[in-house]
């Protein structure tokens, strides 16, 4: 129908359809990323009625910024062990869930209800539990392990981060895996059992394949969330003790806002974009490669 | 209909624009600033007359006295019926800078934005010149901005806030054996041997509380602000760690200060997991009398009243840098303002402005206004005519020091990100994830990397 029409009678129509959410995005995705991109190259400090030119001298500035860096490889080390634990905990609490279990549907839904609150309140809930509600068990039953705040040593506070975003995302990630495990074609998965395959053999030969899809899509998810962490980190954590936990997201945040520097924080979030896209898309080329047709 | 409506709106903005230029045009640029005030006023009054009414706003940063300030503008428009002020908060979780910067941005900045004294430099194109106004010549001393904004005042100097020791007087009186003189104690020897009676009456010398802005701001900031009673030698001394010549770690107040951080670590009553406090922490303790000290400022009083079990008794002790009595900050506590207000110029009109100008002026010589800042607020006020005394004990200590002219200078030009960065090396010596020496670099790095 649209094809009758003439040029502009078709650009008319698509705009009365795309045009309001089109305006949207161009007005607060696409110009202020473009005009971040031009900040990049001045000095502005946020305020200051000026600001001058200064070329690629931000850039220069972000390659001998060493806390950046520092905080990329953190956040890399993060993103691994979160992307891994969030997935593996998933699939299994996915598989499980759909095994036929009593009180399935019961137990996705508790699963799920992690994700439904927002990061800052989580990282307040565990801060608590890890610095009082643990501290207590371990001073009560002698557990040396846990009778000091795991927020005060470097590592331990690494670990709280990790655990406390597997907690969070993999009721979300099940959700996704669930629905690909129910996708898995049963007539094949009965054949098999016919023919003797055992239930490792199937989940290994039959079930993995045909999830792959799903896999994608979480393990994308997993990954972006995993570079932007940002709201867990201040509330959880704060970049603390003494910045050990300090991701990239948060180290551009406070370069821009709390250091004033606006042009060095901006290129900072630019390369991390840039960055973050390439990881994220070469994981999504490669793995869309492994996808099989039943 | 909505053309119509557009343009309602470019005539309004047209008969606007020329009451703003017919103002402006009749304040000769030669006269003070002070009759350009009373020229305003006079038509800010006339417009009120003719019905109209001049709305200003005020961002507030200061979220504690947010109540406080809405019933203040309440009492400020029954004493000026033409002027309506409204208050706006500062989000929990955003600096200062950042919401007047975004508001700016978006073009709808405050009349009066509340700044932490180290922003308003870096906005002194957009705000207004305030060196004509009445209260500069009774502002207290050292409280004006003229070092950092070229000469001029560009600010209102709103609150002073001091810290140091806080200390628990029925504690220490208890601890010594009779009545506790905060005059006895101008030495580090002289403090760790408060600790000792404090310890050996039961109780905890004092709680350290770890976070970055507590030790980063505050405890170590001591450590410039003590080199000299004279502030030009402060700033030298700080443009010498900019040029990475400071030689921090051969430093003697410096050393002293870390000294005395040595003592109060050892009697730390969270010495075992020194970073695990939180703030709520130090004034429960201090209040409840289970430690008899804690380093914090005038601002904890509202949190130590609310489990204050020591009738209210509490003062200031100077935190000291050596073992030399005389030496300047032994016998000094910090006492700065703390808060300044700044006007716009961009975005608000000549009526706005007078308005705005009213309201400072209110808070420093008006009984209502005077009556705000120290009864409703709480807020030591940086004005010598205003001669009502504070009701909170942190505050009449404060005072005490300062009418005896025993403070010291806070430092105004520290960066804005030396708190978060030097506080989490502070953190690292104290959790003793480092020595002296990696917290002497760490630092001596910080300022070579300033710009």
């Amino acid at each position: 129908m649209i094809a009758e029409k003439g040029r502009g009678e078709r650009l008319r129509l698509r705009l009365l359809f795309t045009g309001p959410t089109l305006f949207a995005f161009v007005t607060v995705m696409i110009i202020p990323f473009l005009f971040g991109i031009y900040l990049t190259f001045t000095n502005w400090d946020g305020i200051s009625t000026t600001h001058t030119f200064v070329a690629l001298q931000n850039y220069g500035s972000v390659f001998k910024d060493a806390e950046f860096w520092k905080s990329f490889v953190l956040t890399l080390k993060y993103v691994f062990a979160t992307v891994v634990l969030i997935n593996i905990v998933a699939f299994l609490l996915a598989y499980v869930l759909t095994s036929g279990l009593k009180g399935q549907s019961f137990f996705r839904a508790g699963f799920f209800v992690p994700n439904l609150v927002g990061g800052i309140m989580l990282g307040f809930v565990w801060q608590f539990i890890f610095s009082n509600v643990l501290v207590y068990f371990g001073q009560k039953y002698h557990l040396p392990w846990l009778q000091a705040s795991w927020l005060v040593t470097p590592d331990k506070a690494m670990w709280t981060m990790i655990v406390v975003t597997v907690w969070q995302y993999s009721g979300y990630m099940m959700v996704i895996y669930v629905a690909g495990l129910m996708n898995v074609p049963k007539d094949i998965l009965e054949a098999s059992s016919i023919d003797g395959a055992s239930s490792l053999a199937r989940l290994v030969k039959i079930v993995l394949p045909l999830t792959i899809p799903s896999f994608i899509v979480c393990v994308f998810l997993s990954l972006q969330r995993g570079f932007m962490v940002y709201d867990l980190n201040i509330s959880l954590t704060k970049g603390g003790p003494f910045k050990s936990t300090e991701m990239v997201s948060m180290h551009v945040y406070q370069k821009a806002f709390l250091s004033r520097d606006y042009g060095v924080g901006q290129a900072e979030a630019l390369i991390l974009f840039l960055l973050v896209a390439v990881i994220t898309l070469i994981q999504v080329y490669y793995s869309k490669k492994m996808e099989v047709e039943a | 209909m909505n053309k119509r409506r557009g343009l309602q709106t470019l005539a309004a903005g047209v008969a606007l624009g020329m009451v703003v230029t017919g103002c402006s045009s009749t304040g000769s640029s030669k006269e003070s600033a002070s009759t350009d005030v009373a020229k305003a006023t006079a038509s800010a009054t006339a417009a009120a007359q003719s019905g109209k009414e001049v709305k200003i706003t005020l961002l507030n940063s200061k979220g504690e006295i947010q109540a406080q300030m809405e019933e203040a503008a309440k009492t400020f428009k029954q004493d000026n019926p033409n002027i309506t002020l409204e208050v706006l908060p500062v989000p929990a979780g955003q600096s200062p800078f950042e919401r007047a910067s975004a508001l700016y941005a978006s073009g709808n900045p405050a009349t009066i934005t509340m700044l932490d004294p180290a922003d308003v430099s870096k906005f002194k194109d957009r705000i207004l010149d305030l060196s004509g106004e009445k209260w500069v010549t009774d502002a207290v001393d050292k409280s004006l901005d003229t070092k950092t904004t070229d000469g001029k005042v560009m600010a209102f100097p709103f609150s002073v806030e001091g810290y140091g020791f806080i200390y628990s007087k029925p504690i220490l009186d208890k601890a010594v054996g009779g009545t506790f003189d905060p005059g006895t104690i101008k030495t580090t020897n002289d403090l760790e041997g408060l600790f000792k009676k404090i310890e050996a009456s039961g109780v905890a010398p004092l709680v350290i509380s770890p976070m970055d802005w507590s030790l980063g701001a505050h405890y170590l900031e001591l450590a410039y602000a003590a080199q000299s009673p004279d502030t030009a030698k402060v700033a030298a001394y700080i443009d010498q760690l900019k040029a990475g010549k400071g030689d921090l770690g051969h430093n003697a107040v410096f050393n002293g200060l870390m000294n005395t951080f040595d003592v109060m670590t050892k009697y730390n009553l969270d010495k075992v997991s020194p970073l695990t406090g939180v703030y709520e922490r130090g004034p429960e303790v201090l209040g409840k009398g289970q430690a008899g000290i804690w380093f914090m400022g005038n601002w904890a009083w509202p949190n130590i009243k609310s489990s204050d079990t020591a009738k209210a008794q509490y003062g200031f002790l100077p935190v000291p840098v050596s073992n030399n009595p005389d030496d300047f900050g032994n016998t000094q506590i910090t006492a700065s303002v703390s808060k300044r207000l700044v006007l716009d110029k961009e975005h608000s009109t000549p009526e706005q402005q007078a308005a705005a100008k009213k309201f400072l002026e209110w808070m420093v010589y008006e009984k209502n206004g005077q009556d705000f800042v120290v009864n409703k607020a709480s807020i030591i006020p940086a004005f010598k005519n205003n001669k009502l005394e504070p009701q909170d004990p942190l505050a009449k200590s404060i005072m005490d020091y300062i009418a005896r002219g025993k403070t010291m200078e806070s430092v105004p030009t520290l960066p804005a990100d030396h708190w978060a960065k030097n506080g989490a090396s502070m953190q690292k010596y104290l959790a003793k994830a480092g020595d002296r020496a990696v917290l002497v670099k760490e630092i001596e790095d910080y300022w070579k990397s300033v710009k």
